[in-house]
């Protein structure tokens, strides 16, 4: 039955090709157009927006960065990972320490280098992503749903650590993020005080652009690494393990590889969060953490970095919105109140959204997108569009990967 | 395209292939019991036999997929029995694959740029950040896949899908991709199965201009007789197995025990039956392609 399908797809393809001279990608130059007006729009936001806006922004920012890498391990390589809050904790905790001052607050006696936030970020990154180096033998040795299980260990030591590590964690209270700054200008409400167009320029308004700006430079490197040597490394030992390493690739290197680049994504994103809550700590890392980032790449689309975008600004700003229009929705409660409370209802919602996906529309919301962008372009659906659908639509990307399937009869 | 079309003799480079003594077991199944042959420097030598003779998995040997159990294989200098597959394809082996394993939602160019991976050094940096050597070796290798995508009849859909393509032309991406590695010695299994007669002339000769341009060895595997005898210089016959013959075509053609396997596998009396026998059964197969 499916091979019928695939077969009768596969020949209407070529004979509609047939004869066609090579359909270059075509370049639009509406795209380019669209993208800066979206780029001016995102940066005058802070200009019209009020606080609470600018402020989830910068918590989605955090968590694009984050799923954008989790995307590259799980939907480009096939490669599960459940640990990805684990890695976050890394990179949150290390800028904390990094950048933190010694001291004591109530009970706790906290310690701190004290260094400038800057090198606690890139210190952030670089300790995910030794902390992915080191787990990355084991997640070069196995495969899909099996590192899935064994990445399920780091959770639980990232927990253990976070809860008892007191001086450096703040223990099961957790401790308070210092405010980032660049060359001396602070990501703060003053020093200095900044007014543009005579609109206050504080904490959320500076924030803002510094979201912008890395979840900006993680998408386009990402990008970058899927159209080319590497990228096609990965996407093919993700069909197929066999295939890529008869063709050169080595398989364990790379798969080495993939979760260190993922880690750090996952560092980076981890200071993030970090600085968007402002505080660290043990219950923000937990198991759910890695289970909501999941969800963002599947809800996004597997294997597409504008998906695990769209994924990341849905599932992450969700709550955050429930909460603040509590009163105006239903069954919506506020604090102490009657009816779910926000985070539940969007976890529900979550859930719900899921299944429709799964069932629906597996390429995500990336191959919603692709597919209203294909009708606007070409009412018949005809093929003279090259892969921008057709891509997203046969990336189903599910991670499979039967062994030396395509070697044997 | 130059490489292909300027006239060559054997290359140097290219050391005789020497298969000796090699045992495959699979649990209880014996897939290959001491299996011998040699492939001379710029020869086409075919691998012929009944379905399940071992065919395929004496590819796997050969590419390093599969570990022999006992015998061992030697390219040169180079012990392929004892490499893992991606130092085999860097040492210039390439190999196509029986069951379509090209990724159905990359284009044709990104499948066959895969080919180039171990003739280019980009990495995750390089090309995260798009350094100026990472785009300039993109665009060199591109040239130079688009050349043999001509070659093989895929110039006019180098940019299309890989799984909205006819059988055949994935066949035929199979086999680019194989020489995109630019190869001392290339493996197809079975590059015409499911092809119609006017692709398998076609495909019988870009291989015999393969051979002849480059100058490489190609080992071929293949159930369309009418091809194997006109194609291969030399050919080696497995029957569960075992090594039943090995010969010119005429003298295979002619060995009783050659024709009593074929006739003796029941209900596949005629080798180019079990060809499209075969044929029909693989579109299920294909992996990915089915999304
Ligand atoms: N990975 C494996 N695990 C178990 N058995 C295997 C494996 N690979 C091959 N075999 C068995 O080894 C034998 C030879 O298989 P092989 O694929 O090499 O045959 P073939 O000659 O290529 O046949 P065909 O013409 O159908 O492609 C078969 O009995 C097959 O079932
Ligand atoms: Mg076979």
């Amino acid at each position: 039955m499916s091979e019928s399908t695939a077969t009768a797809t596969a020949t209407r393809g070529a004979t509609r090709r047939a004869g066609r001279t090579a359909p270059a990608p075509r370049r639009s130059y509406l795209r380019p157009l669209l993208l800066a007006v979206a780029l001016l729009v995102l940066l005058a936001l802070p200009l019209y927006v009020e606080e609470f806006w600018l402020r989830t922004g910068f918590a989605v920012a955090g968590a694009i960065v984050g799923a954008i890498g989790l995307n590259l391990l799980v939907g480009t390589t096939g490669q599960l990972s459940l640990a990805h809050a684990f890695f976050l904790a890394v990179g949150a905790v290390t800028y904390t320490f990094v950048a933190g001052e010694s001291g004591g607050i109530g009970l706790a006696d906290l310690r701190g280098l004290g260094w400038p936030p800057l090198v606690g970020m890139v210190a952030g990154v670089l300790l995910a992503g030794l902390a992915g180096l080191l787990f990355s033998p084991i997640a070069a040795r196995l495969r899909g749903i099996y590192l899935g299980v064994a990445s399920l260990a780091l959770v639980f030591i990232g927990q253990h650590v976070l809860n008892s590590w007191t001086q450096v964690t703040g223990g099961f209270n957790g401790r308070s993020t210092p405010e980032f700054s660049l060359f001396g200008f602070t990501f703060g409400n003053t020093d200095p005080d900044l007014f543009v167009l005579e609109v206050p320029f504080r904490e959320a308004e500076r924030l803002w652009y510094l979201g912008l700006a890395l979840a900006l430079a993680a998408y386009v490197f990402a990008r970058n690494l899927l159209r080319s040597r590497p990228g096609r490394a990965l996407e093919t030992l993700r069909d197929s393990e066999v295939a890529a390493s008869v063709m050169g690739v080595n398989v364990q290197r790379y798969k080495g590889r993939v979760f260190l680049v993922s880690s750090m994504y996952a560092g980076l994103s981890g200071v993030m969060y970090a600085l968007s809550i402002g505080s660290i700590a043990p219950e923000s890392f937990g198991l759910e953490l890695s289970v909501l980032y999941l969800a963002m790449i599947v809800l996004g689309g597997l294997g597409s970095v504008g998906g695990a975008a769209l994924g990341a600004l849905f599932v992450s700003a969700l709550p955050l919105v429930f909460q603040r229009y509590a009163d105006a929705l239903p069954l919506v409660g506020g604090a102490g109140e009657g009816g779910l409370a926000p985070g539940e209802a969007a976890r529900y919602l979550f859930g719900l959204a899921i299944i429709l996906v799964v069932l629906f529309q597996p390429t995500g919301l990336a191959g919603l997108a692709a597919r209203f962008r294909r009708r606007g372009r070409d009412p018949g659906g005809g093929p003279a569009d090259r892969s921008a659908s057709a891509t997203s639509d046969s990336t189903t990307s599910v991670p499979s990967d039967p062994p030396a399937q395509g070697s044997t009869s | 395209m130059d490489g292909v079309s300027a006239a060559a003799d054997v290359r140097s480079d290219v050391p005789p292939v020497l298969v000796e003594d090699v045992t495959v077991r699979f649990g209880a199944i014996t897939a290959l019991s001491q299996v011998s042959f040699t492939v001379e420097p710029g020869t086409i030598h075919a691998i012929i036999g009944p379905n399940g003779a071992g065919k395929s998995t004496m590819f796997n040997v050969l590419s390093g997929v599969y570990k022999a159990a006992e015998g061992q294989v030697r390219f040169g200098e180079h012990r392929l029995d004892r490499m893992r597959p991606y130092q085999i394809a860097g040492i210039g082996v390439a190999r196509s694959f029986q069951n379509i394993a090209l990724s159905p939602a990359q284009s044709v160019a990104e499948n066959l740029m895969l080919g180039r991976h171990h003739l280019t050094r980009a990495g995750f940096v390089a090309a995260g950040l798009r350094l100026p050597r990472a785009t300039r070796e993109g665009r060199v290798h591109g040239g130079r896949v688009a050349e043999i995508a001509e070659f093989l009849d895929l110039g006019d859909k180098l940019h299309t899908p890989v799984g909205v393509l006819s059988y055949g032309d994935q066949k035929r991406v199979e086999v680019a991709r194989a020489l995109c590695t630019e190869p001392r010695l290339l493996l197809l299994d079975e590059p015409v199965a499911g092809m119609n007669a006017e692709e398998t002339d076609r495909m019988a000769e870009a291989v015999l201009e393969i051979r002849s341009a480059l100058g490489i060895s190609v080992i071929l595997v293949e159930h369309d007789m009418g091809m194997v005898m006109s194609l291969a210089d030399r050919v080696t016959v497995l029957d569960f197995g075992r090594r039943i013959a090995d010969g010119t075509p005429a003298e295979v053609q002619s060995d009783p025990e050659v024709i009593r396997a074929y006739l003796g596998s029941g209900d596949e009396i005629d080798p180019s039956e079990a060809a499209e026998a075969a044929a029909a059964a693989h579109p299920s197969e294909t992996p990915g392609t089915t999304s």
